[in-house]
């Protein structure tokens, strides 16, 4: 990919997942901002435009979803993604957010790198 | 007065003296007989006659043989005993006699035949027949009644016993050898105090040495049983004191109940309770697990890539190292906490260690509900004499209530503090509160609030059990919509632990 795309925004309270994404969405070509709180991400997008969003749903200040919902209201077409060890595949949760738009696709982890690189493919905007 | 018997002549004398005797004779509740060599009655006393409905009339001047039912001569052989007294001038005494007359209910006599000497010379002998009947009766009854209350002790399935004041084994029931394993016998060679394990003793001789003083007439105590194959049995005694017929303290009466199936029913309930704590946590240790899961499986995909660096590779195989050893502790923990416990013995229990261990596990589990942990220790190492498993169930229990009072997050506040003898742990939440009209009831069995499916209604109730057991007390305060305290307190052991 080329520097059309805009970054991507990486939120995990982990710094080692922040890591392991930040390694795979560089892979594609694209660029890529790391936060570890929902704070933190807030602040980034105050000052960025980004072109996707990966989030993990439990942050130690407020829920992934919720920080979605947040993001969404200042950039209503931002592709979002969570990424998750708490929920699954088939959680209510997660499908009820998927039908209502809020997000666009979810990876449980652990996850195989393809799933991610398919998800920057589909979603990721210029 | 004058007195006529000095007055009275020889003739005189002896009228009277038979008038005396014939008169005893009749007043006393036994039969008298004297039969001659011929076997012959001589003479029959008034009671003789009645006993056995008859007159002097058909009485005297008849054969032995005439006036006693002959069964009665042949199986005793009276006939024969009465002569033997005869030749050989010596009394015959003690025997049993049932006299069975026609028309009379069956008596039962206690005789004795003395040899009757006149100038030297035997003329005949006295048979004298005691109605024991009344006395035969009582006894049997008496033996009747113990044998009840023998098969009363027997039959329990406790265990009954007795002890001289000394604690020297006195009666050892049935109960009391099956489960020990030692026949009554041998257990009365013993002390009860050579049935306790090493660490009861001095307890127990305290008990025994104030078992007759009034404060202590009934004193309780848990201490296992030592068998014969050297095993220890769970057994709650009750003493109290044996007294006897003067109401002086004579012994101790200990009454044990098996505790083996309580304890077994108890130890199933607290596993259920640990596995019902961790459905509660799963889904926090699943986050809690999938987090290093999914570093070390990036990181290997990484690795299977051509391209990486050497330095990166070597960064991707460290985290690898180090996810797998972030799992493996979880996990470790939380083999660790549903290992079922069959021991109950009690242990000196470092407790500061034993809430930060638990507080791990509850970790995972407050993390995703954004519950904030703030927790003060004392410096020095705090130890309690308990079972550490059930002490952490306690814990467990504590913590997980006041996550799931704050579903939308709060403070998880543990305070631990010593206070002159005991240790006292306060678990604080600002989660919904109790109101005052169910604060009363937490505590019970099966009383719950949570939703069918969510909680069992024994996490509390439990709890206090185990801290009533361990001699603690737990106390509940709450402000409705604001939070609850529960505060823990338990004796704390000083010296000769570990540091």
């Amino acid at each position: 990919m080329n520097e059309k795309y805009a970054p991507i925004l990486v939120v995990d309270d982990e710094p080692e997942m922040c890591w392991i994404l930040e390694n795979i969405i560089r892979k594609t070509g694209l660029a890529c901002m790391t936060a570890l709180s929902a704070r933190e991400a807030i602040a980034l997008t105050e000052s960025n435009k980004f072109g996707m969003a990966f989030l993990d749903a439990k942050l130690p200040d407020i829920d992934g979803l919720e920080l979605a919902r947040k993001l969404r209201k200042t950039n209503a077409h931002l592709p979002i993604v969570i990424v998750s060890g708490y929920f699954y595949q088939d959680d209510p949760t997660i499908e009820r957010v998927l039908q209502e738009g809020l997000i666009a696709a979810f990876v449980g982890k652990p996850f195989d790198h393809d799933e991610i690189v398919s998800v920057i493919t589909r979603y990721a905007r210029r | 007065m004058e007195n006529k018997t000095l007055k009275a002549t020889g003739h005189d004398l002896s009228e009277r003296y038979e008038q005396l005797y014939t008169m005893l004779l009749d007043a006393i509740p036994s039969s008298v007989l004297l039969i001659d060599q011929n076997m012959r009655i001589v003479s029959a006393n008034r009671n003789f006659l009645e006993k056995g409905q008859r007159t002097l009339a058909n009485t005297i001047g008849y054969g032995l043989e005439e006036v006693f039912p002959t069964v009665i001569l042949d199986q005793m052989d009276i006939t024969k005993r009465i002569r033997q007294v005869i030749e050989n001038n010596q009394p015959a005494k003690g025997e049993r006699m049932t006299y069975r007359a026609p028309g009379v209910p069956i008596r039962i006599y206690y005789y004795s035949i003395l040899p009757f000497t006149w100038q030297g010379r035997v003329e005949g002998a006295v048979l004298l027949m005691e109605d024991v009947t009344e006395r035969v009766r009582l006894s049997e009854e008496v033996r009747r009644v113990e044998r009840h209350l023998g098969s009363v002790v027997e039959s329990a399935s406790d265990l009954v016993l007795s002890t001289d004041k000394k604690g020297r084994i006195l009666t050892w029931n049935a109960a009391a050898e099956r489960l020990s394993g030692y026949p009554a016998a041998e257990a009365q060679e013993h002390d009860f105090t050579d049935f306790c394990t090493d660490e009861d003793r001095k307890d127990i001789r305290n008990i025994f040495s104030r078992i007759d003083t009034r404060k202590y007439a009934r004193q309780m105590k848990e201490c296992p049983l030592r068998t014969r194959q050297e095993t220890f049995i769970p057994v709650s005694w009750v003493f109290s004191p044996l007294k006897d017929s003067s109401n002086q303290t004579a012994g101790v009466v200990a009454v044990g109940r098996d505790l083996t199936e309580k304890q077994k029913f108890e130890t199933e309930l607290h596993q259920s309770q640990k596995f019902a704590a961790l459905g509660v946590m799963a889904g926090g240790i699943a986050h809690e697990i999938r987090n290093p899961l999914a570093i070390c499986s990036s990181s290997a995909q990484f690795l299977m890539e051509e391209d990486g660096t050497p330095e990166f590779r070597r960064e991707c195989a460290g985290k690898i190292h180090k996810g797998i050893q972030r799992t493996s502790a979880i996990i470790e923990n939380l083999l660790k906490y549903s290992h079922p416990s069959t021991t109950t013995r009690t242990t000196l229990v470092n407790l500061a260690s034993l809430i930060k261990e638990t507080l791990t596990l509850v970790t995972y589990h407050a993390n995703i509900l954004k519950i904030d942990m703030k927790t003060s220790f004392p410096r020095e190492p705090i130890m309690v004499q308990g079972v550490a498993t059930l002490l952490q169930q306690v814990f467990m229990n504590l913590f997980l209530n006041a996550i799931n009072a704050m579903p939308t997050g709060g403070r998880l506040g543990i305070d631990v503090k010593m206070d002159h003898s005991e240790v006292r742990v306060q678990v604080t939440d600002t989660g919904c509160g109790i109101s005052p009209r169910e604060i009363g009831k937490i505590f019970d069995p099966f009383y719950t609030t949570s939703i069918v499916g969510q909680g069992t209604g024994l996490g509390l109730s439990l709890c206090y059990s185990i801290v009533k057991q361990h001699r603690g007390t737990i106390e509940a305060e709450s402000v409705e919509g604001q939070g609850s305290v529960f505060t823990v307190k338990l004796p704390a052991h000083f010296g000769g632990g570990e540091s």
